[in-house]
C-alpha cells in the first residue's frame, strides 16, 4: 500500500474529529460548548490514564490523585500568587510528575490488583491531605475564583484554549505511544517476564510511565480549575479515579482514542441526566454495569468486530 | 500524660481497630477465596448500620431493641449481598481485573445513592440502653462501656472465623479454594456454590460490624468512604488473604490512629498511608501474605 495512503487510512479519525471540535461553538449553545470542554479535558484525563492502562496493563485506581494535584497547583498559584495560567500548565505537570514520582515508586513494585489497591490508596492519601490541610488549601471548601485572564473568560475563548492545550497534548501522547518506549510498554503488558528476559528495566519503564501519565493528569487538572473557577478535594477522590477507568472501558482501551470516545459518551450522559435528577452516581453505576456485561470491548472493539476497521488502521495496541 | 487517660485511648484505639477488623476481614476473605476486591463493602456496612437504626427505631420503646436490632441487620445485609453475588458477582467470576473492579465499583456507586434515597442526608441516632448509658471504670480509667460489647463481637469473630477455617469441613474448603480453585473443583466440590457462601458470609460480617457501628455515634452519610480506605490499608499491612494479618494490621491502624488523633489530628490518616508504604518496602506482601499469585 502506498505510504500516504496508510496515513489517510491512520489518520482521518482525529483528524476529523479536531475539525468538528473547531466548528462546534458555531453550532451550538454556550451550555452544550461548556459540556464539550468538559469532555476535552476529561478526555486528556482518560488519555493519559490510558497511557498506564491500556498500554501498559495496570489499572490505576487512583489518577484523579494527579489530577487534583494539578488542579489545585494551578488554582494556588493563581490565587494566592496571581500567577498568569499559561505559567501555571508547565508548573502543574511539574508538580503532578514529581507527585507520582514519590507514590509511583511503591506501586511499580506490584502488579495486578495490588498495583489497583496500592494506587487507589495513594489516591486517597493526597485527597485526606487536601482535604485536611485547610490552612493551605482550603479543605473542603476548596478553593474558589480561579478566574482565567480577561481574553479567556468566556465560554467559548476558553473551549478554543482547552481544544489547542488538549490537542497539543494528544499529539504528544501519541507520539509517546507510537516510539519505542511505547512500545517496550505494549511488550510489558503482553509479557512481563519475556520483556525482564531481554534486558529490559520493567520497574524503570513502568515508573517512568507512570510518571508520564501522572503529568498529563496534571495537566487535565490544571485545565480544569480555571474552567470550573474552583477547585475542591473531592477531584482527588476515588470516585473521581473511577472516571478515566471508566471512559476508557466504554471507549475501548486498545484504541489511542478510545478514553477520548468514552469521554464523550460519558460527559453527554452526565449532562443529560444531571438536568433531571440529582442521583448520578445511580445512573452511572448501573450503565457501568450494562456496558460491562454487554459490551466489553468498548466502541473501539464492536467497531472493530464488525470489521468497520482492519486492527492495524488506527493505531490499534493489540495485534501490532 | 497519666496512665489512666491514654488506657481509655488505647481502648478506644482498640475498639477501633476490631470494628476495623470486621470490615477487613470479609474484604480480606472474599478476596483471598475468589480474587474479587469489593469496593461496595463499605458501603453494604453502612447498609447494615442504616438497617439496624431502622429496626431499632421499630422497637424504640423496648429496652433490648438495640440488641435484637444488631443480628437482624447483619442478616438482612448478608440477605442483600447474597442477591448481589447471585445477580451481579456471578458473571464476571472469569472477566479480567477492571471489569470485576468497575462492577464493585458501580455497586459502591448505586448502593450510595440508595442509602440517600431510602434513609435520606439526616444523621442517625440510636439512643443506647440504659446498661451501656453509663462509663465504665477499668484501672481508674473511664471507659464506655458499649466499647467492651464492641471488643467481645470482635474477638468472638475473629476466634469464629478462625475455628472456621481450622476445624470445619467448609473451612478446609474455603481454605483450598484460596490455593486453587481448579484443585478444589476437580474434587467435585461445586465451586460457584463456595463463592455465593463466602461473599454472604463476608457480607454478613459486614452488616454486623454496621449494626454494631450504629450505636456507637450517629451513622451519617460518606461513613464508608473513611472505613473503606482504612480496611485496605489493614489487607495491604497484613496481607491479603490471611486472617491473622488483617487481625493484627487493623489493631496496628486503629492504635496508631487513636493515638495519632491525640497528638497530631490532621496527620493522622497520613500517618496510616506512611506506615503502610513503609511496610511495603520490607515486605511488598504485607506482614503474613505470601506472594502474589497471578
Amino acid at each position: 500500500m502506498d505510504k500516504k495512503y496508510i496515513f489517510i487510512k491512520r489518520f482521518w479519525l482525529p483528524v476529523a474529529l479536531f475539525f468538528i471540535a473547531i466548528i462546534l461553538p458555531f453550532v451550538v449553545s454556550e451550555f452544550w460548548v461548556h459540556v464539550f470542554n468538559e469532555i476535552l479535558i476529561l478526555g486528556l484525563f482518560a488519555a493519559a490514564f490510558n497511557l498506564v492502562f491500556g498500554y501498559m496493563g495496570q489499572l490505576s485506581f487512583g489518577q484523579a490523585a494527579y489530577y487534583g494535584i494539578g488542579a489545585y497547583t494551578t488554582g494556588l498559584l493563581m490565587v494566592k500568587l496571581q500567577w498568569p495560567l499559561f505559567a501555571c500548565l508547565p508548573v502543574s505537570m511539574l508538580t503532578a510528575g514529581i507527585g507520582a514520582l514519590i507514590l509511583g515508586y511503591f506501586c511499580v513494585k506490584l502488579r495486578g490488583i495490588y498495583f489497583a489497591i496500592l494506587t487507589m490508596a495513594f489516591g486517597q492519601l493526597v485527597f485526606f491531605i487536601i482535604f485536611q490541610w485547610y490552612s493551605f488549601t482550603g479543605g473542603d471548601n476548596g478553593l474558589q475564583g480561579i478566574n482565567p485572564p480577561e481574553w479567556l473568560f468566556k465560554a467559548i475563548p476558553y473551549y478554543y484554549f482547552s481544544l489547542a492545550v488538549v490537542t497539543i497534548g494528544m499529539i504528544i501522547l501519541y507520539f509517546i505511544t507510537e516510539s519505542p518506549f511505547g512500545y517496550t510498554l505494549r511488550a510489558i503488558r503482553d509479557n512481563t517476564e519475556r520483556t525482564e528476559f531481554i534486558g529490559i528495566n520493567v520497574q524503570r519503564y513502568m515508573l517512568i510511565n507512570f510518571v508520564i501519565s501522572g503529568m498529563f493528569c496534571g495537566l487535565a487538572g490544571a485545565l480544569w480549575g480555571p474552567f470550573n473557577r474552583s477547585v475542591a478535594p473531592d477531584l482527588c477522590g476515588w470516585q473521581h479515579s473511577g472516571h478515566p477507568v471508566f471512559m476508557a472501558v466504554m471507549g475501548g482501551p486498545h484504541h489511542f482514542l478510545g478514553p477520548m470516545i468514552g469521554s464523550v459518551i460519558f460527559t453527554f450522559l452526565n449532562a443529560f441526566v444531571t438536568g433531571f435528577t440529582e442521583y448520578w452516581p445511580l445512573v452511572s453505576g448501573l450503565v457501568i454495569i450494562v456496558v460491562v456485561l454487554v459490551m466489553p470491548g468498548g466502541v473501539f472493539g464492536i467497531i472493530k468486530e464488525k470489521g468497520y476497521f482492519s486492527p492495524r488502521d488506527v493505531g490499534d495496541v493489540k495485534n501490532e | 500524660m497519666e496512665f489512666t487517660f491514654l488506657f481509655s485511648q488505647f481502648m478506644s484505639g482498640l475498639t477501633y481497630g476490631l470494628m476495623l477488623f470486621l470490615v477487613a476481614s470479609g474484604l480480606s476473605l472474599i478476596f483471598g477465596v475468589m480474587n474479587i476486591l469489593n469496593f461496595a463493602h463499605a458501603t453494604l456496612w453502612l447498609i447494615g448500620a442504616y438497617i439496624c437504626f431502622t429496626f431499632w427505631s421499630l422497637m424504640e420503646a423496648h429496652q433490648f431493641a438495640l440488641w435484637v436490632s444488631i443480628p437482624l441487620a447483619a442478616l438482612a445485609t448478608a440477605a442483600t449481598g447474597w442477591v448481589c453475588e447471585v445477580v451481579l458477582i456471578k458473571r464476571i467470576y472469569k472477566r479480567e481485573l477492571h471489569e470485576q473492579l468497575l462492577i464493585t465499583y458501580a455497586m459502591a456507586l448505586i448502593f450510595g445513592d440508595l442509602i440517600k434515597i431510602v434513609w435520606g442526608p439526616t444523621d442517625r441516632l440510636i439512643v443506647r440502653p440504659s446498661i451501656i448509658q453509663k462509663p465504665l471504670f477499668l484501672f481508674g480509667a473511664p471507659i464506655d462501656s458499649y466499647f467492651i460489647f464492641v471488643i467481645l463481637i470482635g474477638v468472638a469473630v475473629a476466634v469464629g472465623l478462625w475455628w472456621f477455617l481450622k476445624y470445619t469441613k467448609y473451612g478446609h474448603i474455603v481454605k483450598a479454594a484460596v490455593y486453587s480453585r481448579e484443585m478444589v473443583g476437580a474434587l467435585g466440590i461445586p465451586i460457584p456454590k463456595i463463592y455465593t457462601w463466602v461473599f454472604t458470609l463476608g457480607i454478613f460480617i459486614a452488616g454486623l460490624a454496621g449494626g454494631v457501628q450504629s450505636a456507637i455515634g450517629s451513622v451519617t452519610l460518606g461513613m464508608d468512604m473513611n472505613i473503606i480506605i482504612q480496611a485496605f490499608c489493614v489487607v495491604v499491612i497484613g496481607g491479603f488473604g490471611s486472617l491473622m494479618g488483617t487481625l493484627v494490621g487493623s489493631l496496628i491502624v486503629g492504635e496508631v490512629f487513636s493515638f495519632a488523633i491525640l497528638y497530631w489530628p490532621d496527620g493522622a490518616m497520613v500517618l496510616i498511608f506512611v506506615i503502610t508504604a513503609m511496610i511495603l518496602i520490607v515486605k511488598p506482601w504485607g506482614l503474613f501474605g505470601t506472594p502474589l499469585r497471578a
